[in-house]
């Protein structure tokens, strides 16, 4: 009687919840999926043309480059941010005044709105007055000049730096606090046993933060999966789509070439490929898990 | 916990994908007791002449008027488009706004959301019959007109700066020899060329290309090639137009990275001196006016691309589209109506086109500039303009996905790519759009 309370009074506290995320959330999400079936311009009437949108996505180049570019995204986060973070983090963790300095610094650019970031970024790449060209200049490797994010080739790999620079403070934080939720007796016994340096941080330190650096990674991966805002400031997805994220390929069919229906499909296919690669590095987590 | 992992991730992406899909209020259009209410979106925001002109003909409107209440909402230009469209697809549109001649005012019409103004056009002979030739086409479906231009838009003038040209001793370029010439000498000595900013890539497209390609294959092939009629954009003398603009590229006529700055950063590298030419359509007048310093401002002359040798079109035009207009909303009608024609007249008829010429913008109308009180440079434009006819520009004749594709390809044209493999794109999109 007491648990079937209980419960009861849990789904009433949590309906209101419930029901403004279904709201809010899914029905949304199907109703675009719905609109990925029709060739719809927003205006007039919207023609069912069953899976063509999706055919068309298949055959679009530019799919496939927003994807790829989305995929050096993710690797770029995962194995920049977080090593960096990770180290960082270990050296930082203390509380001493240069400590806590240091780690602000380092998390400032998370307070910055991302158009202040891509604001930044421009004008250290600009191809005139743009600091990096000029500090090449002063050290002799002029040949090392680059026209940063004017260049198709490399523009996407230009958008990195800023990308990795403005996510490292939110996992360093977050690896600071795991570092410090390590019960101090564990360090006490790792003393007695004489073992410090390196040889402490392999063994006890990093596996008692590995649960945190697991949620950080997924965290990164659907963060960068998500991107869209540094991009669409800094190069709009531009030079001839050289730096198209899934995310701005989508905006960009939607609302410069009035796509609706081919922009709800590929909203949809974005939720796929994000499911599926959430779900694939679970499957590895655990996998690895179970192997233990 | 995995699972709550997992749902929070699904929340994450998918807040993404909602966060691009805001949608805009209705407008409320009610009248209360008596008094009339209309609405009008505009996109007169800034403070330059033109934005303020015309806000102060909606008060002087208001004030006559106390028996309508006009309930006004100013926009940023992108900002106005994107929400007409969503509030389009949503059927509740404002009873009056500014909305663009070709592309976007056929949408509208084929949505069941615009109704013509034929009638008080024919109330009207004198105010019909003024426009300059060929006006009001970007406003006509199927033979009903539904609105009038309130400006006139060219988009392609090179603006120079003389004191520059004259220091190293070169001679404003008439033909394409003298401007190839020009960008040599200039180079030569360090001084940038042609400033261009194609971040937001319509800037090449729109003031350069549109005018270049012009010259090159006649504006009959042009539109022949929109219909996909006789014509296609894989035809030799797109892919020269092309090459045209690519050895314009290659030749250094624009400084490095051209593709990450914008327009306002191209302006600003006329503006301090540094750049000898700058590409820019009408519009950059009144930028000009008001934020160049004085040596420039001074120095600063207007005038057309060269002539290209064996060209098939006009040396005399320039690319450039009749100006914005307003929309009327189809579910106007009775006091409400009336009340709206009278703001538009107001807005669009022989004062307001007036108050624009005066605030240093072109019109689509057939005034006299008073040369007394406008800004040197703005008679200078208003002269030229005298003699230089109008060819259509590539995005407002091309549909919106074909525009894309030339937008993009002429950014990769200018930096490493191939001209044939830009026009196939062009002509696979605009293929595409013309055959649905």
């Amino acid at each position: 009687m007491n648990l079937l309370q209980n419960r009861r009074f849990i789904m009433t506290g949590l309906a209101p919840a419930v029901i403004l995320y279904a709201l809010f959330v899914f029905v949304p999400v199907i109703w675009s999926a719905y609109y990925g079936f029709f060739d719809w311009s927003g205006i007039g009437e919207a023609s069912y043309i069953g899976l063509q949108n999706y055919a068309e996505i298949w055959r679009d180049p530019i799919f496939w480059r927003a994807l790829k570019n989305n995929i050096i995204f993710v690797l770029a986060s995962v194995f920049g941010q977080i090593p960096i973070a990770l180290v960082l983090a270990v050296l930082l963790h203390k509380s001493s005044l240069l400590h806590r300095f240091l780690r602000s610094a380092v998390f400032l650019p998370m307070v910055l709105s991302t158009v202040v970031i891509g604001m930044i970024w421009q004008y250290i790449y600009h191809p005139q007055i743009g600091i990096l060209n000029f500090l090449l200049n002063t050290l002799g490797l002029d040949s090392w000049r680059l026209q940063w994010l004017s260049d198709p080739v490399i523009a996407i790999y230009s958008l990195v730096p800023p990308l990795i620079w403005s996510f490292v403070g939110l996992y360093l934080i977050i690896f600071v606090s795991a570092l410090q939720n390590i019960p101090s007796e564990i360090h006490d016994a790792a003393k007695i046993d004489g073992v410090s340096g390196l040889r402490k941080l392999v063994s006890i330190t990093l596996p008692m933060i590995k649960n945190t650096v697991q949620v950080a990674i997924i965290l990164c991966i659907s963060g960068s999966l998500k991107s869209f805002d540094l991009v669409f400031i800094m190069t709009k997805g531009g030079p001839a789509h050289a730096t198209e994220l899934l995310a701005t390929y989508m905006y960009n069919s939607t609302f410069t070439t009035y796509r609706y229906g081919f922009g709800s499909a590929i909203s949809t296919t974005i939720v796929i490929i994000s499911l599926l690669l959430i779900g694939t590095s679970q499957w590895l987590a655990s996998r690895k898990k179970d192997a233990v | 916990m995995k699972k709550w992992i997992t749902v929070l991730c699904f929340t994450l992406i998918t807040s993404v994908l909602l966060a691009a899909c805001g949608g805009g209020n209705g407008t409320g259009s009610g009248s209360s007791e008596g008094k009339v209410r209309i609405s009008i979106w505009h996109n007169w925001t800034g403070q330059d002449a033109k934005a303020t002109a015309m806000r102060q003909i909606i008060e002087d409107f208001k004030n006559d008027n106390p028996n309508i209440e006009v309930v006004d909402e100013g926009l940023p230009t992108d900002g106005l488009r994107t929400r007409l469209r969503t509030v389009a697809a949503a059927d509740e549109m404002p009873d009056l706004f500014v909305m663009w001649p070709d592309a976007m005012t056929k949408e509208f019409v084929n949505g069941d959301l615009l109704q013509p103004i034929d009638e008080e056009l024919a109330a009207n002979p004198e105010w019909k019959n003024n426009f300059i030739p060929n006006a009001l086409d970007g406003y006509t479906v199927d033979g009903k007109v539904y609105s009038v231009p309130m400006n006139l838009a060219p988009t392609s003038f090179i603006y120079y700066n003389e004191a520059i040209f004259n220091q190293y001793g070169v001679k404003v370029p008439t033909t394409w020899e003298e401007l190839e010439t020009a960008i040599q000498t200039f180079n030569d000595n360090d001084v940038i060329p042609i400033a261009l900013g194609n971040k937001a890539n319509w800037v090449v497209q729109s003031t350069l290309f549109s005018t270049l390609a012009d010259r090159i294959t006649g504006t009959d092939w042009f539109l022949k090639a929109v219909e996909q009629d006789g014509a296609k954009f894989t035809d030799p003398e797109f892919i020269e137009a092309l090459n045209v603009l690519k050895s314009l590229g290659e030749a250094g006529a624009f400084q490095e990275g051209f593709n990450s700055i914008d327009e306002t950063q191209m302006m600003q590298l006329y503006f301090q001196g540094k750049a000898a030419m700058v590409i820019n359509g009408g519009w950059a007048l009144a930028n000009l006016v008001n934020n160049a310093p004085a040596e420039v401002l001074d120095n600063t002359h207007i005038t057309i691309l060269p002539a290209i040798d064996g060209g098939k079109g006009e040396a005399n035009v320039t690319s450039g589209v009749v100006g914005t207009g307003l929309g009327v909303s189809k579910k106007l009608e009775g006091a409400r109506k009336e009340a709206a024609m009278k703001l538009f007249y107001a807005l669009a008829g022989p004062d307001g086109q007036k108050a624009t010429l005066d605030s240093s913008t072109l019109v689509s109308y057939n005034i006299e500039l008073d040369r007394s009180k406008a800004h040197p440079l703005f008679v200078e434009l208003y002269e030229l303009m005298q003699d230089v006819k109008i060819t259509p520009v590539y995005d407002s004749k091309l549909g919106s996905a074909a525009t894309e594709v030339i937008n993009n390809g002429l950014q990769d044209l200018l930096m490493n790519g191939k001209a044939e493999d830009v026009a196939q794109k062009l002509q696979d999109a605009q293929a595409q759009a013309a055959g649905k």
